[in-house]
């Protein structure tokens, strides 16, 4: 809906919605959207960061492949796994040294935003 | 041996988003009535809520739904369709489908199968061109489809070399191989997304041309026979071989080289006995154009062509496949001013791109002079990650580029999409790029400038101050300072 908020005297017009905790805004030809609970802007979604040692999914899709078996030897940058989403491929890569340690999805999943994918023991040396 | 169909008073849409909604909207200036072949996923979109009928002919994954011949067939025979238009991507290339729509006793709104074969498959079309002397990339499009073999046919090539999908278009299954370490990886997952894409796991090779423009001729053969072309549109912006913005007509062409490119595209569709709306791409380096190739449907960015040239394509496809649509010899067609089409894609930009999906909140498309907009969804509608992620384009007019730059940034500027994220800050960057705006962009450009995911910039105190207030307002506090000492909120903006 369209709010009107004032600011020392001024009033700003804005396109606000509140959508399962998650504010939107829309104002001076800008969106955003912030955490309603905590009002910090709103986290980038797990696993777009996730921990180093996981691979998570990016975006709700399909796991089409998977590049690597328990036990695999890994090193940083190299692909684990393939999903599909909206028709595009995207190759997961891992972001450290070290061995497949699990792997919680198969090829035909559908996994949520999110989700870990494959866990990776880190190499031992530092 | 076509027989005459008559005027059409039921189309079937084999198709989805907002090119369904085109759709309807051409047929129902004709008067002709319309029924959407849609999946259980699609529901909640425009084209099913304003199709006079609507059959559900699948599940959402598109192999048993858009991409199935006979779900898409016997949906249309028993909604009582003449005839059946397939948009683009899905069913719209593939010349069984054009056939066993004709089998079926219905018109499939396109060229023939015949045409579609000869044209749209990618490696039977150089052979065609080939013959009809037009210049082609070096490449491979042999019927071995062995992932070593297509890899010795790249070393040959040289790299950097391209993979395709020969039944292909829009980017899918295409990848950019530029050492023999990625090569079989790449093959590999270009051969996956054809066979998801387009039903046929088909590849061929192709040298990459590193600073290349992608220009691509509008042509029309209309029902009896005559292949004319409707000028120009250049689509360099490119991101993973998807184009982002295109326009009409190329800043970059001589009238020379406009000239012998629209001639070669004619020859070419005419060669083809090409009918209804069609495309010619072509790539343009130092000068010389070389024939990418020819997709054989309407094409996502046929708006810009429509806005310059005052013409209606959709309908112009309607009409001549019902046969009465004849070129009007006395009509002058010269393309006026300037359009530029922006793809609205659910995803975010901050993230890389990444898709984005969900249930659309509020959405606003502001009218203006010279502004246009085809989109699939509106608010209360839901984005699911099983279909391309683009939701909208918006298309603007004026009378010179550099107005339609700038008329472009202001209407995205005032376009709002909540609940998912889009490329809008993203698609306004690039609209202010120093090299967009002179125009000498090449098919490199995004990954040149824009490889890296976009830094989003933070929250004015401003901003800030707003969201609070807005926060308060939408749960029922009414209007308020935002800035009151007492507010609950107050305390969260603080070093942020």
């Amino acid at each position: 809906m369209e709010v009107k908020v004032r600011i020392d005297g001024v009033d700003h017009k804005a396109q606000a919605q509140l959508m399962k905790g998650t504010l939107w805004v829309h104002v001076n030809g800008r969106t955003f959207t912030m955490d309603s609970g905590t009002g910090q802007k709103s986290r980038k979604k797990a696993g777009a960061g996730g921990s180093s040692d996981t691979v998570s999914a990016p975006m709700p899709g399909k796991v089409t492949k998977l590049l690597v078996q328990s036990g695999t030897a890994v090193k940083v940058g190299q692909a684990v796994l393939v999903m599909e989403a909206m028709k595009m491929e995207y190759t997961l890569k891992c972001e450290i040294d070290g061995t497949i340690d699990s792997i919680s999805c198969a090829v035909g999943d559908q996994v949520a935003l999110g989700k870990a994918l494959v866990k990776i023991k880190p190499s031992a040396e530092k | 041996m076509t027989k005459m169909p008559g005027k059409f008073s039921r189309i079937a849409i084999a198709n989805r988003g907002e090119v369904a909604v085109r759709i309807i909207k051409a047929c129902e200036e004709l008067g002709i009535e319309t029924v959407l072949l849609h999946s259980e996923a699609d529901i909640n979109s425009r084209a099913y809520r304003m199709a006079t009928k609507t059959i559900c002919i699948g599940p959402a994954p598109t192999a048993e739904s858009y991409l199935s011949i006979p779900a898409n067939v016997n949906g249309a025979l028993a909604a009582g369709a003449q005839a059946i238009h397939p948009g683009f991507g899905f069913l719209s290339e593939n010349a069984d489908f054009a056939e066993a729509v004709e089998k079926a006793g219905m018109t499939f709104i396109g060229p023939s199968a015949e045409s579609i074969r000869s044209l749209g498959d990618k490696v039977h079309c150089k052979e065609l061109a080939k013959k009809a002397g037009l210049p082609l990339v070096p490449g491979y499009q042999g019927e071995n489809q062995e992932v070593a073999h297509l890899i010795q046919q790249a070393e040959k090539i040289g790299y950097p070399v391209i993979v395709k999908a020969a039944a292909g278009g829009g980017g899918r299954g295409m990848k950019l191989i530029t050492n023999s370490a990625d090569a079989a990886e790449l093959i590999e997952s270009a051969q996956r997304e054809a066979q998801s894409a387009f039903g046929s796991p088909k590849v061929f090779l192709e040298k990459y041309l590193d600073r290349a423009k992608h220009i691509e001729f509008q042509i029309f053969g209309d029902s009896s026979g005559q292949v004319i072309h409707f000028f120009d549109r250049e689509c360099s912006v490119q991101r993973r071989h998807q184009k982002i913005i295109e326009e009409a007509t190329s800043p970059s062409l001589t009238d020379d080289l406009r000239r012998r490119m629209g001639e070669a595209a004619c020859a070419i569709a005419t060669v083809g006995k090409y009918k209804g709306a069609g495309t010619v791409e072509f790539l343009l380096q130092d000068g010389e154009f070389y024939l990418l190739e020819v997709n054989t449907r309407l094409q996502v960015e046929h708006p810009v062509t429509e806005e310059v040239m005052g013409v209606d394509l959709v309908k112009m496809q309607i009409l001549t496949a019902q046969g009465d649509f004849i070129h009007d010899p006395k009509q002058v067609r010269i393309p006026r001013g300037h359009s530029i089409e922006c793809r609205i894609y659910a995803e975010n930009p901050f993230m890389g791109g990444v898709p984005s999906t969900g249930l659309l909140g509020h959405v606003e498309w502001p009218e203006g002079p010279g502004r246009r907009y085809e989109y699939g969804f509106d608010q209360g509608d839901v984005i699911t990650p099983f279909y391309d992620p683009m939701i909208a384009k918006v298309i603007v007019w004026d009378e010179n580029r550099p107005r339609a730059i700038q008329k472009m940034i202001r209407v995205l500027k005032d376009s709002v999409v909540f609940g998912v994220h889009t490329n809008i800050p993203y698609l306004i960057e690039i609209l202010s790029h120093k090299e967009f705006v002179m125009g000498t962009m090449t098919t490199r450009f995004i990954e040149t400038y824009f490889a890296e995911a976009l830094k989003e910039p933070a929250l004015s105190e401003t901003e800030k101050k707003i969201a609070e207030g807005a926060l308060l307002q939408l749960r029922g506090g009414g209007a308020s300072e935002a800035a009151m000492a007492t507010s609950p909120w107050s305390s969260f903006w603080r070093g942020i």
